[in-house]
């Protein structure tokens, strides 16, 4: 008995040692005679999969895709530095890119694609371009709150009107994200200001933007502080079951902020052509719609509008406002936020 | 030849040179992490040692500390009571209890903390069920409370499944001898389990430690700043202060190795000769709080998680049904990720154990500085973070040896895994080790049996489930291991931690959720296949 069990142990490690090294050698066979590019990809296969198909099926081209977080595959990247495998790197924000960008890891993309957008989506040196972006936005109830009574500015929010009515998703990175361009454009005494006032008008923390619309959608908070697509994916799913809409503030008021998606290509590349070629069918009228109509992100490409159920874009993205010191700044954000009280509430 | 078995009993003997080789060997290979982090922290800008002693390090230092320390305390407690409940009394459904309480083990760290969190919040399924029962749970988890009680029940089978493989061949004549002597079960537990249990519960323990100091999903969920908190967050812009906190994570960690060595060492142990299955403890009028303990535990720990995610799931379902957008997942998401997800980490605890079985050897028989070195190298490498691993492995892989064609390849991904979790199996192997009986050894030595075959027919068979136990830790923990799958596997390797976590990235909450309830059901079934069914069997 107790030997025909160590022959079964045997028999299983045995196989599954086999089935690895199987496994091992035709992961490692290479593919066959057709052009390959390798993308490093920080946004989801869930959003840019369908892209990277279509790419496929039009150009007969592999694409070989490392999915993972920006910041990691960026690091990733620098630690491969010569030998990295990638040609191409998407990234959540211009952060990683710039970073990749710092370590003189990226090619010039060519002038035709980067002039798919304004300048203010695409890096001053022209290596990376922006293909999409997410805004921050106000999230109401539809039931509790007309359209006409809805603020123009975030500053409008520590007023006696927004008492205990609003939600903050204080320790999420895009809020962060938000909250660091706001103090560079206010400074740090207005913007301390700003958050204490919250505070003290009794704002919600919740720790995530979907948990936000969710709450204001059945009225058990009245407005939100979040990404613009959280709304748009319940919606898709709820239809009007969902109690909840987006609110753009005024233009040029603070509270709207265009987070981009990036796009870039490694300086190693061996195929840099071919790599430039993906970056345009990112941004090419196609994808750019498809982005907008099915995933609800702006499009950024000129001359593409967003799907009409999106706000009005906000006029600053992240990537237009300079940061010298990355690091320090979201340290300091992260100080002020974690001052503030505003995660206790 | 009388004269070596005297002094190979009196563990004086020079270990042989094979298994110096092998053990060198190992260290240096499970060294690659932490020389990569040394080795990043010097050349990586200056002012390190600034950094060190600064207060934006020793604040997230000392908040590390405490939380590694009440979550070990914790888990100890909860791990070792469960073990003695399961596997010495007559605890009504025990074959259940068995199989549950080392599961929790299984949920990767984000998912199961924003599964439990959400649940117990208002709103979540479990906040909204007990309250049916008219108890009004107010429960926002967070902090150091919210990190710790997350923790403690994510870490507690780090404790339970070496602690009851022990006890499950302990000889039960002592107990035995006790009770009939008069001693109540407090006290049988007091004076015979719990010192013949304790380096077990000091190995586990150890690892909840570690764990609990390199973890990041619970304790950014929790918004906790420790040491791996501000790693991450300083990761790809401030790395001289990252690699700089790496350190002194890595330090801490040694340290706490070396304090777990001598308490180990202090500990008695008693071979196991020839086991029976012990006589139940009866539980009487105590069954009624101990199966209510079982069930808190693990229904915090693994059904409410489950619970919310099943609620996730089920709203995916309804929508579905509703006309809404439907399920975004089909069979190939399931299927492929799946197998791959059974097959790696059998062979990465295979391996496991195969990798640590000389330092077990060189440490319990022959008792030398050197094995206590390399065991130091072994376990501390568990506090590295999974991200500094798979880094050092990619810097290794491709500019520090000859092997850069392997880059992308599986060998290094399990190798990643190897390195990253043999740790949990090197302590469970060396109290596997030693409960050999030399004298036993010595009796097949003597009657020319080889070493092979000693291995085989006298050593492995009674070292079986103590061994299981570790491979087991290692096995479930590669199943949810996220940071070096991501960033070495071959590209297009999918497992289901993957699968889980390109749902959760794309806010598809009902697809994770039921996936990560597919990573629950399958590492279950495979507890009960590889460990449990093992352990209780040769008990």
């Amino acid at each position: 008995m107790q030997n025909r069990h160590h022959h079964l142990t045997t028999v299983l490690a045995t196989t599954l040692l086999l089935t690895a090294l199987v496994a091992g050698a035709t992961s490692c066979g290479g593919d066959d005679d057709g052009q390959t590019l390798t993308i490093y990809s920080g946004r989801s296969e869930k959003l840019v999969g369908p892209i990277f198909a279509e790419f496929e099926a039009v150009t007969g081209v592999t694409l070989d895709v490392r999915y993972g977080s920006s910041n990691d595959l960026a690091l990733a990247i620098s630690t491969e530095g010569d030998k990295t495998p990638a040609d191409v790197f998407l990234s959540r924000s211009p952060g990683p890119a710039g970073y990749l960008d710092d370590q003189g890891m990226l090619a010039p993309i060519d002038t035709k694609t980067l002039e798919r957008v304004d300048p203010g989506d695409r890096s001053p040196d022209g290596t990376w371009v922006g293909f999409a972006g997410r805004a921050r936005v106000l999230v109401y109830n539809i039931d509790e709150v007309a359209e006409a009574d809805l603020p123009g500015s975030v500053f409008d929010l520590t007023g006696p009107g927004y008492q205990n009515l609003v939600a903050v998703p204080g320790s999420n990175s895009s809020f962060q994200d938000w909250f660091t361009v706001f103090r560079l454009r206010n400074g740090d005494d207005m913007a301390v200001r700003w958050l204490d006032d919250m505070v003290a008008n009794g704002a919600r923390f919740y720790p995530k933007n979907r948990a936000i619309v969710e709450a204001v959608g059945r009225n058990e908070i009245r407005f939100g502080l979040v990404n613009h697509y959280y709304n748009h994916q319940e919606v898709a799913a709820n239809g009007d079951a969902q109690r909840s809409a987006n609110h753009g503030f005024n233009q040029g008021d603070d509270g709207g902020l265009m987070i981009i998606a990036t796009a870039a290509i490694l300086d190693q590349s061996d195929d840099r052509e071919l790599a430039n070629r993906l970056l345009t069918h990112l941004l090419s009228d196609s994808q750019q719609r498809y982005l907008t109509d099915t995933v609800y992100e702006y499009p950024l490409a000129i001359g593409v509008d967003a799907a009409e159920t999106l706000p009005p874009a906000p006029a600053d993205t992240v990537g237009a406002v300079q940061i010298a010191d990355v690091a320090a700044e979201f340290t300091r954000t992260i100080e002020i936020i974690e001052a503030s009280g505003i995660l206790d509430q | 030849m009388n004269e070596e078995v005297a002094r190979h009993r009196a563990g004086a003997g020079r270990p042989p040179r094979s298994l110096i080789s092998a053990n060198l060997l190992i260290a240096v290979l499970f060294a690659i992490p932490g020389g990569y982090v040394v080795w990043r922290t010097a050349t990586t800008g200056e002012g390190q040692l600034a950094t060190i002693a600064s207060r934006s390090t020793l604040e997230p230092l000392w908040r590390t500390i405490q939380l590694g320390f009440l979550v070990s305390v914790a888990a100890a407690l909860t791990g070792t009571g469960l073990a003695w409940l399961t596997t010495r009394t007559d605890l009504p459904m025990r074959r259940f209890w068995r199989i549950a309480v080392p599961l929790p083990l299984v949920y990767p760290s984000f998912v199961g903390a924003s599964a439990l969190q959400s649940g117990l919040t208002p709103g979540g399924i479990v906040h909204d069920l007990v309250s049916v029962t008219g108890v009004g749970l107010d429960l926002r988890l967070h902090g150091l409370f919210g990190a710790w009680l997350v923790l403690t029940l994510f870490t507690y089978p780090y404790v339970y499944l070496p602690v009851a493989a022990r006890l499950s061949t302990l000889p039960t004549s002592l107990e035995e001898n006790a009770r009939l002597l008069g001693d109540r079960p407090v006290q049988v537990f007091r004076k015979i389990v719990l010192p013949q249990a304790s380096s077990s519960i000091a190995a586990g323990s150890l690892l909840v430690f570690l764990y609990t100091v390199s973890d990041f999903g619970a304790v950014h969920l929790m918004r906790f700043e420790t040491l791996t908190q501000t790693i991450f967050r300083t990761r790809l812009f401030d790395q001289n202060r990252s690699f700089t906190l790496a350190l002194v994570l890595l330090v801490l960690a040694l340290v706490v190795v070396a304090a777990e060595r001598t308490v180990a060492r202090r500990g008695s142990r008693t071979h196991v000769v020839g086991s029976r299955p012990a006589l139940p403890i009866p539980l009487g009028p105590w069954s009624v709080p101990a199966l209510v303990t079982c069930s808190l535990v693990v229904g915090l720990a693994l059904f409410s998680p489950a619970l919310s995610l099943a609620d996730w799931g089920l709203s995916g379902w309804t929508r579905q049904l509703r006309g809404g957008a439907g399920l975004r997942l089909d069979l190939n998401d399931l299927v492929g990720p799946t197998w791959n997800t059974v097959w790696i980490s059998v062979v990465a605890a295979t391996l496991a154990i195969v990798a640590v079985m000389p330092v077990a050897y060189l440490l319990t028989r022959h008792n030398s500085r050197v094995g206590g070195l390399i065991n130091g190298v072994v376990v501390a490498g568990f506090a590295i973070p999974g991200l500094v691993v798979a880094l050092s492995l990619i810097f290794w892989t491709l500019h520090a040896s000859p092997f850069d064609f392997l880059i992308g390849t599986l060998p290094v991904l399990v190798f990643a895994y190897v390195v990253h979790f043999g740790a949990q199996a090197v302590r469970t192997a060396q109290v596997a080790v030693s409960t050999v009986p030399p004298r036993m050894e010595d009796a097949a030595r003597l009657l020319g049996a080889g070493r092979l075959r000693r291995l085989r027919t006298v050593e492995l068979p009674l070292m079986a489930p103590g061994l299981a136990a570790g491979g087991g830790l290692v096995m479930l923990s590669t199943m949810k291991e996220l940071p070096a799958t991501l960033l070495v596997s071959p590209i297009g390797f999918r497992t289901l931690a993957v699968e889980i976590w390109n749902t959760y990235e794309a806010a598809y909450l009902p697809e994770m959720a039921l996936l990560a309830l597919v990573l629950v059901a399958i590492s279950a079934l495979m507890t009960w296949m590889l460990i449990v069914r093992r352990v209780t069997y040769l008990a």
